[in-house]
């Protein structure tokens, strides 16, 4: 039987074998070499000892007093300045603030009440304020070329930016003329101060203020200018949901820090006046491997056996996580979500875990009654690994009476726009792409540049967008909020609900969001909000006609 | 002994060249799909979901072929090939309705690839009856 058949087939099962290994071969090491789960943006690691989880008190921002408050209408001072920070213990941390904390003090604000916050810009760069969230006229909308410079900076100090030939290159120098950088004629700078007024005639939500400057929101956000903005209304607390000290504002942000203490960030240019971007390793985000919550690493916090509201905003530049409460004995607590980005949802969704973007806000109410006192329940991030899978801990103190509750229906003024009622569809395309600067960030396979005006709607036209991104990207639309239609064309997930403004697409993903561009006419933006995407591109701008 | 008739590719071997020679259609379409979706065409997307039903079916209607090209011809190879490109695009289905990117995008490749060395296959020689000659 040794013939030429039996030779073929000896030959046929060699090269099926060597088939079968090189697929197998392949399929191993992508399972192997790819994140599992996926994660956008790489980690520095700090050059300090890093203190153990769970011994630093939580801290609760500060609630900031008006200098005024006659006319029907609040008004407040914050000065932006350097100040040295104890983030970890013991440690010194140079910091960029809002008041000379971090985060930056709490402005509470009743719905409809307008309130005007003066800025006064003592940091050596310019500045930016954005209200995330917030229903704003554009003139105070903290578009990204509208500077508050410091004393005595004149533009001519920005005048180097030409050099790096950056696509969206900023604005505030329109004096200068001189050819080579992105002018933005209808860029409105201002010197040392700047008042910024928020009608904020909008659904009560826990909104968050934050550098938005042209190039360098992300180290901004990074070096500590960040605070929380919440709005209220007799409707939300007439619900009955934990309040006073069961109702916890919880900012999540992830740093690193230098062997000095100061916090590392692999910026191009460490004056973070001139030259944007970051060291290529880290064009797709920068991590941490401290994780703060209100400013403290890891901390812990001692509540009663009640149920708490958990207002939980995720102020990272890129990292992604996914929370979930696990008692002492393992067990997951319900995390019940009352509220998204923009306010209360219509009635409550139940969650054991939930994912929550940069930018992205969850109101969700947990229950320590069914845990035993002195029990400590960890905030565990599922997306983390090693340092980064603890965020905090709650230690529960002692037995107390409860009187909230969470009703079955929250609100019923969510908006109900119907794909029927949308007058246009628009895609846009989320990915990685060449800029004039090299490696960077589209929108539509352009860079973002502040002369060109990407999207024109009439103010009240509803619309859907179909956005479909490569890798993670957190999609922050300006002035409007939106609802979820479906992901990668099926039903929204449970942690969609609500009215939203800020939607996190997954790698290869698509996502149809319907909203009405109503509220104000004028030059907006929508951008993805991992802070290093943002300034390397990924902006757009949104002109409401 | 060789006839002159099992030289020929019988209807049973021109039945399993047309349903591969679909397969192979179908199946480069779906790059092409997943290129328009990632690029901002969401049309896309439906195209490259239309065409994993179109694929996945026409992979099971090729293992019902390559079932009677074993029984008819005695050929067991073209079944045992297709089982594991069935096999593959099963969980390349479910990797891709997952988000599962890290596995979709490898096997995608390997089955596009497995798809073509079988469109070769089948056309490179004449489909026979095995063992005629020792009839």
């Amino acid at each position: 039987m040794r013939n030429s058949r039996g030779v073929t087939r000896r030959r046929a099962l060699g090269i099926g074998g060597a088939l079968g290994l090189m697929a197998a071969t392949g399929l191993t090491s992508a399972a192997a070499l790819a994140r599992r789960p996926s994660l956008t943006g790489a980690q520095l690691r700090s050059d300090l000892p890093l203190p153990l989880p769970f011994q630093v008190p939580l801290p609760v921002p500060a609630v900031l007093t008006p200098v005024g408050t006659s006319g029907g209408a609040d008004r407040y001072e914050i000065t932006q300045r350097e100040a040295s920070v104890e983030i970890l213990p013991g440690v010194t941390t140079p910091m960029w603030t809002y008041d000379g904390t971090f985060p930056g003090p709490t402005i509470e604000s009743r719905r409809g009440r307008p309130v005007t916050v003066s800025h006064r810009n003592e940091l050596p760069v310019p500045t930016v304020v954005h209200l995330h969230g917030g229903r704003t006229p554009a003139a105070s909308d903290g578009y990204p070329t509208d500077l508050l410079l410091p004393a005595g900076r004149q533009e001519h100090s920005m005048h180097v930016e030409h050099g790096s030939g950056h696509m969206g290159r900023g604005s505030g120098h329109m004096e200068h003329g001189s050819g080579h950088g992105m002018h933005d004629p209808r860029a409105v700078v201002s010197e040392l101060t700047r008042d910024y007024t928020f009608p904020l005639d909008q659904r009560p939500a826990l909104l968050w203020y934050h550098d938005h400057r042209m190039d360098f929101t992300a180290p901004a956000i990074w070096r500590g200018l960040a605070g929380l903005h919440i709005v209220r209304d007799d409707a939300e607390d007439a619900l009955g949901l934990p309040a006073g000290p069961r109702e916890l504002p919880l900012m999540i942000a992830d740093r690193a820090f230098a062997a000095d203490g100061g916090l590392a960030y692999p910026a191009l240019d460490p004056t973070l006046r001139v030259r944007p971007g970051v060291r290529e390793p880290y064009l797709a985000g920068v991590l941490g491997d401290v994780i703060l919550v209100n400013g403290a690493p890891w901390p812990v916090h001692e509540v009663d056996a009640a149920r708490h509201r958990l207002r939980i905003l995720n102020a990272s530049n890129a990292r992604h996580y996914e929370l979930e409460a696990v008692t002492g004995d393992g067990r997951r607590l319900d995390l019940v979500q009352v509220g998204a980005d923009q306010g209360l949802l219509a009635a409550p969704v139940v969650h054991t875990l939930f994912p929550i973007a940069p930018a992205e806000r969850y109101d969700v109410v947990v229950d320590f009654s069914g845990v035993p006192i002195g029990g400590l329940v960890r905030v565990v991030n599922r997306l983390g690994s090693g340092r980064t899978r603890d965020v905090m801990a709650f230690r529960v103190a002692r037995k107390a009476a409860d009187d909230s509750r969470i009703p079955r229906a929250l609100s019923a003024d969510l908006p109900a726009w119907r794909r029927s009622d949308a007058v246009r569809v628009r895609d846009f395309a989320f990915r990685a792409g060449q800029t004039h600067a090299g490696h960077g960030w589209l929108i539509g396979g352009l860079p973002f540049d502040p002369a060109r005006t990407d999207v024109t709607t009439r103010l009240g036209d509803v619309e859907v967008w179909r956005l479909v991104a490569d890798v993670h990207h957190p999609v922050h639309l300006h002035l409007v909020g939106f609802r979820v239609l479906s992901r990668s064309g099926r039903q929204p997930l449970p942690h969609d609900a609500g009215l939203k403004d800020t939607v996190s697409l997954r790698p290869g993903e698509a996502v149809e969001i319907i909203t009405r561009f109503d509220g104000y006419r004028g030059r907006y933006l929508f951008h993805c909000h991992n802070a290093e995407h943002e300034d390397m591109g990924m902006m757009a701008n949104l002109e409401i006609v | 002994m060789l006839t002159v008739a099992a030289s020929r590719t019988t209807t049973t071997g021109w039945l399993l060249r047309a349903v591969v020679s679909a397969h192979a259609v179908a199946i480069a379409g779906q790059p092409v799909f997943a290129g328009m979706y990632l690029t901002g065409d969401y049309a896309g997307l439906r195209l490259h979901a239309a065409g994993a039903d179109a694929v996945t079916s026409i992979g099971c209607l090729q293992a019902i072929v390559a079932i009677a090209v074993w029984i008819r011809l005695r050929q067991a190879w073209p079944f045992l090939a297709t089982a594991a490109v069935v096999a593959a695009e099963t969980v390349q289905y479910f990797a891709g309705l997952d988000g599962a990117l890290w596995l979709h995008l490898p096997l995608g490749v390997m089955t596009v690839v497995a798809v073509v060395v079988q469109f070769i296959d089948v056309w490179r020689r004449p489909l026979l009856r095995q063992g005629a000659d020792n009839a």
